[in-house]
């Protein structure tokens, strides 16, 4: 152990004092407070707000990626090409110490520096707005939307796959498949259906009403707001762009048994304008004790046409679950697996490889997960013809990557949204406590067996 | 038999990219070391020397045959514990400094802080780094990196020292330094093995050597044995006089034997020490490194905290029975009273102050053999002491520049 630490604590005085850290330290802490000051956004302050720690967060992080890449595999490929291994390696410590103190060493470095940002981003998020000129109102929605971390439900999906088959069965024994879908295949067909019968689940004409139900709201708190966030389609353009309608918010359960009313319901009669998110506040306590929450839409006569709710954004409800601060520390969980994670990759990289093989390895690996969805994509849409050649190589490779941009902390913050933990259980954890570690099981194996001296004759 | 290192058939074949045998480093070698001796693997460039004991360590792995290191395998850490090793050359972190290397490495070790600092400063001042302990061994010479290389092969006081050209880059006085150490830590038990292709090296120190070439031994023994003239005699004497020298020659001549009488001539090494050590003693200004020549005391195992108490409570005698037991007192009107240009004082200062050196070298002498009698003035003395222990140039500068002003204060007084 005491070897490891030994190890552990030179590699962080390797990476402070050749300077290969202080670099990216000195850039930081320019750039954000300069960040912090120019940051405008869409003007408000919750823009600028948005704006900065949008930048400043992902910045702190790219720099902190590269930093990670750059001193795990500098501080072992360094050793072996300067030799340095000869002496350290012929003292009592076994190369799985050596690896694992370089490790401990840049990770332990990681967390110093993120904390360090994080702090800074931190401060200068929360004082703001407090050095700024801010209306009562603007603060109000800063704290609503922004400062918070909200969480998100939308509601289950419908099961329609056996309405799907019968229509499908149906068209076929009229013989009008041939007539709705020109050439296509059947699984073509079939998604073509499921599609256009999800959104009939979601679409309500004229005087009809839809219902949606959620389980397991648990607001952090009942004297917060509850909100609901939705998008209109329209059959046809209303002559204003907007659409009238009513909105119930309660639990529905009292209605439909007739029991003893206990929990208010609310009814808002709205006018909104069409394709563009709107947020409707109702209080918490619309929640029942066991955290059922129902919402009705009524497509009121005054409209003149069909309404739609997107499938992708047409209606969620979201409500403050933690605080914003929670949310920022759970983030920077989430950026230090990806630390942990390239740190392990560097160190696998460099027990077979030299320094700028073993770099531009990892930042390949960093930026295809970077751009994972594209990079997936692409992929899959290319290798059609070559499949059996690509999904026996690239893509268990490809798959075993984590998916930095999929799970971006800005992703969460900027929109105050709840990064719960069992988000970080499934995101975090398996990146840090899984895929790193078996990276560095490989890179243990090809370190324990190879031969440290270099050939010379 | 046991031995300390042996090796059984190792071989050592560097193949190409095509897996087609290249070289052979080491070709079907058999060595033994004996524990307790200092063997010399001896050999021309390339020939091997350093293959073999990277394949001893672990660092390479044979193609065939196999090494056992003190009964073991050289890659077990239960081994590594008890070896020093020194590289063909130092391969230092350049950011760390002399202090925090040996630290470092005493850290693998597992030593507790307490010995850490302990061993270190003996080191330090063994291999006479101390001045520039502080500074990064980035920046140190060729030889100041050999002095630091080896301090840390014996940070752990090992009982098998593994050397590869040890003396490369010394300065001569390194050289005799490393080889005296060499000898001091054989006569303690130590084994030590020791690759070199500096001949006069091995063959001061080297009880066996081997002859290296081509991956193969060449010649083997015992070093006396190998050079020996046995059919020739040398006789040694003090000055005699040319009558007995005639003597000589006639009953020499009467057994019809060829007889050549010269005097010995100094060696080179001899003299170099001699220049440099006088130099010292005027105490020249060097950024290099200055040995105190004092043995790591922790490798010799002789230091106890006694001992170090028992040098600074026998500092103050040392101070007192020197020539001129004053000195310290006739510093401060020196100084107190307004001081002459500094030209003056400069031309003392280098000027070579013949009663400084003396005193120091007597105190130097005192400070290991006086027996504790009283402690008068402990403080300020005491201090001193650990002045000179640390950089003795520093001290010698100092007393030098006081007994230039102390001077210039007489004449003052005058």
């Amino acid at each position: 152990m005491y070897s490891i630490w030994a190890v552990a604590t030179n590699t962080i005085k390797q990476a402070i004092r050749l300077k290969i850290a202080a670099i990216f330290i000195v850039l930081l802490i320019v750039l954000l407070p300069i960040m912090g000051f120019t940051a405008t956004g869409d003007g408000t302050i919750k823009g600028k707000l948005q704006t900065f720690v949008s930048y400043g967060l992902s910045l702190a992080t790219l720099l902190l990626c590269l930093l990670t890449i750059i001193t795990s595999v500098f501080s072992v490929t360094s050793d072996i090409q300067q030799k340095q291994i000869y002496t350290v390696l012929t003292k009592p410590i076994r190369r799985f110490q050596l690896l694992l103190g370089k490790l401990i060493g840049v990770i332990l470095l990681d967390i110093m520096l993120l904390t360090l940002f994080a702090a800074i981003i931190y401060t200068i998020t929360i004082y703001m707005p407090r050095f700024s000129r801010v209306t009562d109102d603007e603060l109000t929605r800063l704290n609503n939307e922004f400062f918070t971390a909200r969480a998100s439900l939308t509601p289950a999906e419908p099961d329609v796959s056996q309405e799907v088959l019968d229509t499908y069965k149906q068209l076929e024994k009229g013989g009008l498949l041939g007539e709705l879908f020109l050439n296509l295949s059947r699984d073509e067909i079939i998604t073509q259906l499921t599609s256009q019968k999800k959104l009939e689940k979601r679409a309500a004409a004229v005087g009809q009403e839809l219902l949606w139900e959620f389980h397991n709201v648990r607001p952090a708190d009942q004297n917060e707001n509850l909100f609901i966030r939705f998008k209109y389609d329209v059959s046809v353009n209303p002559p204003d762009l907007q659409v009238y309608s009513q909105w119930l918010a309660g639990d529905y359960r009292q209605v439909k048994y007739g029991t003893k009313i206990e929990t208010p319901i609310y009814s808002f009669e709205r006018k909104d304008v069409i394709r563009t998110s709107r947020e409707i506040q109702i209080p918490a306590d619309a929640v029942a004790q066991d955290g059922y929450l129902a919402i009705g839409f009524i497509n009121v006569p005054l409209n003149d046409t069909v309404v739609i709710f997107p499938l992708e954004d047409g209606l969620e409800v979201l409500y403050k679950a933690d605080t914003f601060t929670a949310n920022f520390v759970r983030a920077n969980l989430l950026i230090l697996a990806r630390l942990i994670f390239l740190a392990s990759l560097g160190i696998l990289a460099s027990t077979f490889l030299s320094f700028p093989v073993a770099i531009l390895l990892c930042l390949v690996f960093f930026f295809t997960a970077s751009f994972s969805g594209f990079v997936l994509e692409s992929f899959d849409f290319l290798s059609e013809g070559l499949s059996g050649v690509y999904s026996y190589t690239l893509k268990p490779i490809i798959g075993f990557l984590p998916q930095f941009d999929k799970f971006s902390p800005t992703k969460f913050l900027i929109p105050g949204r709840l990064l719960s933990w069992s988000t970080i259980a499934q995101v975090a954890a398996p990146m840090a406590c899984i895929k790193a570690p078996l990276l560095l099981l490989l890179g243990l194996l090809i370190f324990s067996y190879r031969e440290i001296a270099k050939v010379i004759v | 038999m046991d031995y300390a290192v042996e090796t059984i058939h190792l071989t050592k074949i560097f193949s190409d990219w095509w897996g087609r045998a290249k070289v052979y480093a080491v070709d079907d070698l058999d060595l033994q070391v004996r524990y307790n001796e200092v063997f010399g693997l001896l050999g021309p460039n390339g020939s091997g020397k350093t293959t073999t004991l990277k394949l001893l360590l672990g660092l390479l792995h044979p193609t065939k045959g196999k090494s056992l290191v003190l009964g073991g395998d050289g890659a077990d850490t239960k081994i590594n514990a008890r070896i020093g090793f020194l590289p063909e050359e130092s391969y230092l972190y350049r950011y760390l400094n002399a202090r925090e290397t040996l630290d470092f490495y005493a850290r693998l070790f597992g030593l507790p802080a307490e010995v850490r600092r302990m061993r270190i400063e003996s080191l330090l001042d063994m291999v006479g780094l101390t001045a520039v302990a502080n500074r990064p061994v980035g920046t140190y010479s060729k030889g100041m990196a050999r002095r630091i290389g080896l301090a840390q092969a014996l940070i752990n006081d090992p009982d098998l020292l593994i050397l590869d050209e040890p003396t490369t880059g010394l300065d001569p006085i390194g050289t005799r330094q490393i080889k005296d150490l060499i000898l001091k830590l054989a006569q303690r038990g130590k084994t030590i093995l020791l690759c070199s292709h500096l001949l006069a090296d091995v063959e001061d120190v080297c009880d066996r050597i081997a002859i290296l070439y081509g991956g193969k031994i060449q010649a083997q023994g015992q070093v006396k044995d190998l050079l020996q003239q046995t059919d020739k005699r040398q006789i040694i004497t003090d000055a005699i006089s040319d009558s007995t020298v005639e003597k000589i020659k006639q009953i020499v001549q009467a057994e019809h034997a060829d007889c050549v009488i010269t005097s010995p001539m100094d060696r080179l090494e001899t003299f170099f020490i001699k220049t440099v050590v006088a130099a010292q003693e005027q105490a020249l200004p060097t950024s290099g490194a200055v040995s105190t020549t004092r043995l790591g005391e922790f490798l010799t195992g002789q230091l106890t905290k006694e001992s170090i108490i028992d040098k600074l409570v026998s500092a103050p005698i040392s101070q007192q029975t020197t020539s001129e037991p004053t000195k310290t007192q006739q510093v401060i009107p020196a100084e107190t009273i307004e001081p002459k240009p500094d030209e003056q004082l400069l031309s003392k200062l280098t000027a070579p102050v013949e009663s400084s050196s003396i005193d120091t070298t007597i105190a130097d002498k005192k400070i290991t053999t006086e027996p504790v009698e009283h402690k008068p003035a402990e403080q300020e003395i005491k201090k001193s002491i650990l002045d000179q222990l640390a950089a003795p140039t520093l001290a010698q500068e100092k007393s030098g520049e006081q007994t230039g002003k102390s001077q210039a204060g007489e004449k003052n007084d005058v």
